[in-house]
């Protein structure tokens, strides 16, 4: 058949339309695109993959979309990163994870340590300008986060201590008795007892100030103010496009020295993989995982920063039955898992292997304490005498996860125990809050978690986790000792005796096992040498109003 | 004709709303079956269980499912989707920006493909007897067979690291004319070649099948036993009869198409509608799950019912027939 | 699942090969012969893996992570030091497990039997059949699997834990997910053939020898097995080919959203522990063999089929030889 022409015109539509993409590819990649910030550039002649100028003053982030922007609400650590830098609370941690004064100028407190009495700064307003920010503000803000039906998670959690609190929480009363507006720079707010982290825990969210002429009553999950918030923070948000960018602009009336330098910061919350974005130069600080820390290693590890992050990853045990009822069952496990390895090897040294409960870094944290032995003939002997491998039967380790594989690290310790007792431990993987309510209700035997502090002090590691009357001691751990310890620590004025305290608390703790205390992570972060004043957080605190850019 | 043609697309029109009653109420009943609800996966780990059963309450979680669905129907109906779980804002504030991302990408891909496809189907029904055909062919069935979760990360790791040609992934809008688009930054290319070349040996075999049976017909020897020059016939006459049956595929094509956004917006973070779906069950996001159900379905549903009524338009039989998708 | 709407239309009415004259003529057929190769390559190691599988599937070597091409491990070590090459041959043999029981499930005993139903006796039986299969395709599909993946999966395990302690066995529980993913694709894989078989029925049911046969008094069942279903049989072997691939594609895509086979490797459950996320990118570039390794297995296997499917279109179907 002769169709020659036919053939060429439908050759000629296919090469044109692979032509067509082929070229628009190659005037994107050569000419720069648009992207993030829109204005072409000349193409880098190094090839790099360039997204157009940058503006002057502005720090580029790779960042979580929040589930919430609401203090009142918030429970997670993706949030918490925007809302400190948006709101603001009466006191907060500055880069040294001091208490400082924020919004309050100073306080007094009671010599019962019951009563703390804030004066507030008259020069504080919220981002709008609208007014500034009063103690009825912070009265409203508090009890919203209390009050049942803003359906926070968190709002008892934190603020329990304040008198009045649990009853205006369970619907019991129409204020918080403890809470009290003396005058409108004035706040007074009474505790039930004393409690020495009462400071650190206002630091939290929860006890942030919210406009509540744009607030109202809404609720935790309904109500879409957060796309806009009113707060009174060291950056205001400027830009909230879901799941593409957030940008933040410096509030240029912030009432803490230093005032934000920064023009604005922009968080990429879509696209690969931080660390690609970084190395071709779209981001400017990125934090670092397992998969790439070795090719930072080989190539720009001037840029590399790291710090300790206040944590703990732990296997715990149901201490109350069998077999983990049996100290010398758990300290067998624990004897079979070659930290050193883990930490060095596999997680090359992104982690410090954990001696005992507290992390590096904390008040507190004991040097001296000897390394967890690693030694799998002592573990066999421990397990023999206990009644060897047979009682480990069918034992399962709960984790949370619904993907296919559970984790690398947790397959490597059950490979260890299997290969240094011959015990073969199953990993259960289960939806995260089926995993919390079972863990809650003491349905495992075994579970993988980790825990980061809230604010810098044993106590919310030891008493919280460990004491026997808390109801977030999941491994059921009960020693009387430990609870006297922890208890006469939680009344001990002097910090020295405390934190000596504290340490012996944790020395019987480790022997005890409750948990296998597996490693600390550090934050390790590469930042760009033209970021200036970026310190690496121990955990989630404002941190942005300290850099600057440099270039 | 009329009349018939009306009757038809009536009945047609009539199971929609069936068919959507149905979906819907078996994704609510399935969802809410899950082991855990949206409150107890948010709540973080120092919240009391009383805290979290209060709120479960609150939010009308433990009512029985029908009584939920019905609030839940209510609701919709009076264009109030919901709060999307994972970002505790109205449902249809975070599902249209993310739609009209992969409205973007997917129509792209559709038209690409329809373009590659097309001409390829055709030259290789023309050419069936010379190496092109199997070359051309197999050259984009090799393209179908790689899993796009094989071909997203190897294209990820040579084009956006090892040649740092391509941004690793995302994606940004820019303002054109008023118009948030996102299509012509660098990092709509490597989403659109990942989907597109999958979908062409598909489209190119069904093609190139059309072709040759339409030019095997007793018209099309007719025209060319009349002398009709060649480019005539295949233009006039093959590929006019051959396109028709391939419009049926389009409905087809959306759908593999959604499932395609779940994998290769996941793996380049793209904020597009298939991300959020893959991201919202593992939330339990049950409004944002219900809201892509249900846009789904009807998505699906009227794209089949347009092109079956199309279809039954130009060639009656179809219609006596009982229709293509019946 | 579209790979079954993409068979071409293959000539309706003409009884199947004989099984030796259909070998022959494959065998003329190179890309036909060596795409044979491959497949019984795959599922000849997958069946066998037990004895030609170099280590175990779940033996870490902790040591050796990671490794590349050669030495102790031919194809490289994985994250935990897993060998790459014997993981892959026990993902090919969930692979035939999966793919197979999901053909004989979801396309030959849902499928044809539908089809065969809907497009012989028609009326209400079809108009139901039909409707329901047009359910199935009007869903979006991945996102319903998700969905019964949350709800059903514990359930489905704690089932099989049950029926382990009832009947006094220790695997059922094991093979609970391979139900659970079978369940699911053969729930979203039968319409396709279904639709296919009864469009060939409907234009056989009128042809002479059915006729014939109707008029001769044979009974619904003979009609429909003796007469109608050996001449869609052509029609078949073609889309039940294809579907031999798409089930293999289909799992990997299951795995990556975790509604995957527990305990056994697959290559779906490689390949997401290589690429899970954006993330994945830096691992990805650090150790390519995790995803080139099961990448290259179902890729060649998935193409075989597709390249098989297309060679028995061109076999069967008489205009194009």
């Amino acid at each position: 058949m002769e169709s020659r022409n036919l053939i060429l015109v439908l050759t000629g539509i296919a090469v044109v339309t692979i032509l067509i993409i082929g070229g628009l590819t190659v005037a994107l990649v050569a000419g720069g695109g648009d992207d993030d910030n829109g204005g072409p550039s000349a193409g880098d002649d190094d090839g790099e993959v360039d997204l157009g100028e940058r503006i002057e003053g502005e720090l580029r982030l790779f960042g979580p979309d929040p589930i919430t922007l609401d203090p009142a609400c918030a429970s997670d650590a993706g949030s918490a990163e925007y809302i400190v830098e948006v709101f603001g609370g009466l006191v907060s941690f500055d880069q040294e994870l001091n208490v400082i004064a924020d919004i309050a100028q100073d306080w007094d407190i009671s010599d019962d340590g019951t009563v703390y009495t804030f004066n507030l700064r008259s020069n504080v307003l919220f981002h709008d300008n609208s007014r500034p920010v009063s103690a009825e503000d912070f009265k409203f803000s508090m009890e919203r986060a209390l009050n049942p039906d803003t359906q926070s998670t968190v709002g008892e959690v934190y603020l329990d201590d304040i008198a009045g609190a649990e009853e205006f929480a369970r619907g019991q009363a129409d204020e918080v008795t403890g809470i009290r507006v003396v005058d409108p720079q004035t706040l007074e707010i009474t505790l039930a007892e004393p409690n020495r982290v009462f400071l650190e825990k206002l630091t939290y969210p929860t006890a942030f100030v919210v406009d509540r002429n744009e607030v109202g009553d809404s609720t935790c999950f309904e109500g879409n103010w957060t796309l806009t918030p009113n707060g009174s923070g060291p950056f205001k948000l400027a830009e909230w496009d879901l799941g593409q960018k957030i940008v933040l602009e410096a509030n240029d009336r912030y009432h803490l020295d230093p005032m934000p330098s920064l023009e604005r910061v922009t968080y990429v919350l879509s696209g690969g993989s931080a660390f690609v974005m970084y190395e071709n130069d779209e981001i400017d600080v990125t934090g670092i995982g397992i998969t790439n820390i070795e090719s930072v290693r080989d190539s720009i590890s001037d840029e590399y920063r790291e710090g300790p992050s206040l944590d703990v990853y732990y296997l715990g045990f149901n201490t109350q039955e069998e077999p983990f009822n049996d100290p010398a069952v758990r300290n067998a496990l624990s004897m079979a898992i070659d930290r050193e390895f883990l930490a060095s090897e596999f997680l090359l040294d992104l982690v410090v292997p954990a001696k005992g409960i507290l992390p590096p870094g904390i008040e507190g944290y004991n040097e001296e304490l000897p390394a967890i032995p690693f030694s799998p003939e002592d573990a066999q002997d421990l397990l023999d005498e206990a009644g060897g491998p047979d009682i480990l039967e069918d034992v399962t380790v709960l984790t949370s996860g619904q993907g296919a594989a559970p984790s690398d690290i947790l397959q490597a310790i059950t490979t260890m125990w299997e290969q240094n007792l011959g015990v073969t431990i199953t990993i259960e993987q289960e939806d995260f809050g089926l995993f919390l309510r079972d863990i809650d209700e003491g349905n495992f035997q075994m579970f993988s978690l980790g825990w980061i502090a809230d604010y810098p002090d044993p106590q919310n590691f030891l008493e919280i986790k460990l004491h026997s009357e808390s109801s977030n001691n999941e491994a059921l751990y009960s020693n009387p000792e430990v609870d006297a310890l922890l208890d006469q620590a939680a009344e001990e004025q002097d910090d020295e005796a405390r934190l000596e305290l504290y340490r012996q608390a944790e020395e019987l703790i480790v022997q005890d096992m409750p948990w296998i205390p597996l490693y600390h992570a550090k934050s390790s972060y590469l930042v760009k040498p033209w970021v200036e004043g970026f310190e690496v957080p121990p955990f989630v605190i404002p941190n942005l109003r300290y850099v600057t850019i440099n270039r | 004709m009329p009349t018939g043609l009306a009757t038809y697309i009536a009945r047609r029109l009539l199971i929609v709303p069936v068919v959507l009653l149905i979906v819907s109420f078996v994704a609510f009943a399935l969802g809410r079956l899950t082991p855990s609800d949206y409150v107890e996966i948010q709540a973080g780990p120092r919240a009391q269980p009383e805290t979290i059963e209060r709120i479960r309450e609150q939010r009308g979680l433990n009512d029985p499912i029908p009584v939920q669905y019905v609030r839940y129907m209510g609701n919709f109906v009076t264009g109030d989707f919901g709060t999307s779980a994972q970002y505790r804002l109205p449902v249809d504030d975070v599902i249209l920006p993310r739609l009209w991302v992969t409205l973007q990408i997917n129509v792209t891909v559709i038209v690409l493909t329809w373009l590659i496809a097309i001409p390829i189907g055709t030259l290789a029904a023309l050419k069936r007897s010379s190496f092109l055909d199997p070359l051309m062919i197999g050259i984009f069935v090799f393209f179908a067979s790689v899993p796009v979760l094989v071909s997203t990360p190897i294209l990820q790791w040579l084009l956006a690291s090892e040649v740092s040609l391509l941004p690793s992934g995302g994606w940004a809008e820019t303002e054109y004319f008023g118009v948030e688009m996102g299509l012509l930054s660098k990092k709509a290319i490597l989403p659109i070649m990942l989907m597109t070349l999958p979908g062409v040996a598909g489209l190119a075999r069904y093609m190139r099948t059309q072709v040759i049976e339409v030019m095997d017909m007793e018209f099309v020897r007719t025209a060319q036993a009349k002398g009709l020059r060649a480019d005539v016939v295949v233009t006039r006459h093959v590929m006019r009869n051959a396109l028709l049956p391939i419009v049926t595929l389009l409905g087809f094509e959306m759908s593999a198409l959604f499932a395609g956004s779940i994998f290769v917006e996941t793996l380049l973070g793209i904020p597009g509608i298939g991300q959020y779906t893959y991201e919202a069950v593992g939330t339990r996001d049950y409004d944002g799950i219900m809201a892509v159900v249900i846009l789904g379905s009807s998505m699906f549903v009227m794209a089949m019912l347009v092109v079956d009524v199309a279809y039954g338009f130009i060639d009656p039989r179809i219609r006596l027939g009982e229709g293509l998708g019946g | 699942m579209s790979t079954f709407e993409a068979v071409g239309r293959l000539e309706v009415g003409r009884p199947a090969s004989s099984g030796v004259r259909l070998l022959r003529r494959i065998a003329r057929r190179p890309v036909a012969v060596a795409a044979i190769v491959i497949i019984v390559i795959i599922y000849g190691a997958g069946i066998l893996a037990p004895l030609v599988a170099p280590y175990s599937f779940t033996e870490a070597d902790l040591l050796n992570r990671n490794a590349g091409i050669g030495g102790d491990h031919l194809l490289g070590t994985d994250n935990l030091g897993r060998d790459l090459l014997s993981r892959a041959i026990w993902s090919a043999r969930t692979t035939v497990i999966i793919s197979v029981l999901s053909l004989l499930a979801g396309g030959l005993a849902m499928g044809v039997t539908l089809g065969l139903l809907a497009g012989y006796l028609r009326g209400t039986v079809d108009a139901f059949i039909m409707r329901m299969a047009e359910i199935f395709y009007s869903v979006p599909t991945l996102l319903l699997m998700l969905i019964i993946n949350a709800s059903l999966r514990t359930r489905v395990e704690d089932w099989g834990e049950w029926l382990d302690d009832k009947t006094r066995q220790g695997w059922i529980e094991d093979y609970a997910s391979y139900f659970l993913v079978l369940v699911v694709l053969s729930f979203f894989g039968w319409p396709g053939i279904a639709r296919i078989v009864r469009s060939q029925v409907l234009a056989l049911r009128e042809s002479a020898y059915v006729v014939a046969a109707r008029a001769s008094g044979a009974s619904t069942p003979r009609i429909v097995f003796r007469h109608l279903l050996p001449n869609v049989s052509n029609l078949l072997i073609v889309a039940l080919t294809l579907s031999l691939g798409g089930f293999a594609l289909a799992e990997v895509g299951l795995s990556f959203l975790g509604i995957g086979i527990s305990g056994h490797p697959t290559f779906g459950l490689m390949i997401s522990e290589a690429a899970s996320g954006p993330g994945s990118i830096t691992y990805v570039r650090a150790h390519p063999l995790v995803i080139l390794v099961p990448g290259f297995f179902i890729s060649m296997l998935v193409l075989a089929f597709n390249l098989l499917g297309d060679q028995l279109t061109d076999v069967l179907s008489p205009r194009r030889r």
